[in-house]
């Protein structure tokens, strides 16, 4: 596919077609209509046009009258009326409505049409940029929206628990109650650093550039291992991982990293307390430039009707009150930055598989 | 009048707080709490049938995963009107979010709303106006 800016061009005098394709065509891709029904078949078929040259008088239909019709269903392309005669009324009508962008005079020379594009694609992509910003924008808001909503609970919640916890400490005698109360304090606080480290997290995910690194699976797991190994035997879970590595990978360690340490303090932290042979385990395979990561545990699963939630912003699957809503979400935007799938199957009280594919950058 | 309490809060903390508070107001106020909310629907079903005069208030929190406080109002509201006189919703949240407050405070079930965290002052006066009510 050539990169040359696509230019529709409508003129029922096939002539005028040839001879605009013809002077134009090395630095443009021109697409040229000789009526209307060709035109927006066109239209249909090239939704990446740029710009639209109309001759304004054709048989039936004025090249404003096209323009203010295709305004509304084909925003984007620019619109430009070329015309021998000086209808000047209606051109300054079409002007100020928006209809067109500006008229080049009949017959054109060269170093207007040119100009003409010129100017055209920048405001095309000037609009496009925008249109980008915008959506980039409410996004931003709607996550700020979330992040409002999630402060009075998130973090006010533990603190008025501690707060309240303080309150009734001065009534407690019994040191056995007292115990118990400054381990559910413990809770609580970790609970809130989990959330600020994890919104942290989502920051650094949100901005920045990616850091692109040969990677080492098996060194890489190795630093992450001391942390779960600790989780491994303090909840009696077996921890096994298998790295299967005999390539280059790049990519970048930051999101890596995110995407296992969530994936795998999720599968320690949601097992199954009942049940006997406990473990978690850890599949790593590069082939062809592709990371196929696997990430088994024996928990206590999700819910089938709660699965296609779990990746959004502050969703929590479980009533346990250890989790935050950010990870899976903060997995899933590193996934989207790396380019990265992920499936998730589960059986309840079986146990969940999380499939991680990353192609190497 | 004899009243009890169900606390519904998916913190551990904030459960363990209400109960201590409702205990050491008075040690002979029966406390039951839950972390799902789910569960204390089932409890309050299974006991629709008991006949007694006991008053219970619900100190019900709002954001919670599984079922939240809306939901469960929502729930209860299905319940016949004599199981339902018998309890007194109040909800108990830390969020700041009017749009939430406002519309929980459109069910005519809930009562009220306090400010966590719960302290002796806010309990004993919620407990007299639901003795008064």
């Amino acid at each position: 596919m050539s990169d040359k800016i696509k230019i529709l061009y409508v003129d029922d005098e096939p002539d005028n077609l040839v001879g605009f394709k013809a002077s134009l065509r090395l630095d443009y891709h021109i697409l040229t209509a000789i009526n209307i029904p060709q035109a927006m078949s066109c239209l249909d078929n090239h939704p990446d046009i740029k710009v639209i040259f109309c001759d304004q008088r054709m048989p039936g239909i004025t090249g404003v009258e096209f323009f203010e019709d295709i305004r509304v269903s084909y925003p984007l392309p620019v619109r430009i009326l070329l015309t021998a005669y000086t209808d000047v009324e209606s051109i300054i009508n079409a002007i100020n409505k928006g209809n067109i962008f500006r008229y080049v005079r009949k017959p054109w020379a060269e170093a207007d049409i040119v100009s003409a594009i010129d100017e055209a694609n920048k405001f095309y992509m000037a609009n496009s940029m925008l249109a980008i910003k915008n959506d980039e924008l409410q996004k931003a808001y709607d996550e700020l929206n979330k992040f409002a909503y999630s402060v009075s609970h998130d973090i006010r919640g533990p603190l008025s628990g501690i707060l309240g916890a303080i309150n009734i400490a001065r009534e407690i005698d019994d040191v056995e109650e007292m115990r118990e109360m400054l381990y559910l304090m413990e809770k609580s606080l970790k609970k809130l650093d989990t959330y600020i480290i994890s919104m942290h997290d989502y920051y650094s995910l949100q901005r920045g550039e990616l850091k692109i690194i040969d990677i080492d699976f098996s060194k890489l797991l190795d630093e992450l291992k001391p942390i779960y190994s600790v989780m491994s035997k303090t909840n009696n879970v077996e921890f096994n991982i298998h790295v299967n590595q005999h390539e280059v990978f790049r990519s970048d360690e930051v999101p890596l990293k995110l995407i296992f340490n969530n994936l795998l303090s999720n599968a320690f932290k949601y097992q199954d307390k009942k049940r006997s042979n406990r473990s978690v385990e850890v599949t790593v395979e590069v082939q062809k430039s592709m990371a196929t990561i696997l990430i088994k545990d024996t928990g206590i699963g999700i819910l089938g009707s709660h699965i296609g939630e779990i990746f959004n912003l502050f969703y929590r699957a479980n009533s346990q009150e250890v989790g935050s809503g950010f990870g899976l979400y903060n997995v899933k935007s590193a996934l989207l930055k790396l380019n990265g799938q992920i499936e998730v199957n589960s059986v309840m009280h079986q146990g969940t598989n999380f499939k991680v594919t990353i192609p190497s950058i | 009048m004899e009243l009890s309490f169900i606390v519904i809060d998916d913190s551990e903390l904030d459960c363990f707080i209400a109960r201590k508070i409702i205990e050491h107001t008075d040690t002979n106020l029966h406390v039951q709490t839950f972390q799902n909310a789910q569960l204390a629907l089932e409890t309050i079903r299974k006991n629709a049938v008991v006949d007694n005069h006991v008053t219970t208030i619900v100190l019900l929190d709002l954001q919670m995963p599984l079922m939240n406080g809306f939901e469960f109002v929502e729930e209860f509201e299905k319940l016949p009107i004599e199981v339902r006189k018998r309890y007194v919703v109040v909800v108990l949240s830390s969020t700041r979010n009017n749009k939430d407050i406002f519309r929980i405070l459109t069910y005519h079930t809930v009562y009220s709303r306090l400010d966590k965290p719960l302290t002796r002052e806010k309990l004993l006066s919620l407990m007299l106006e639901a003795q008064l009510r």
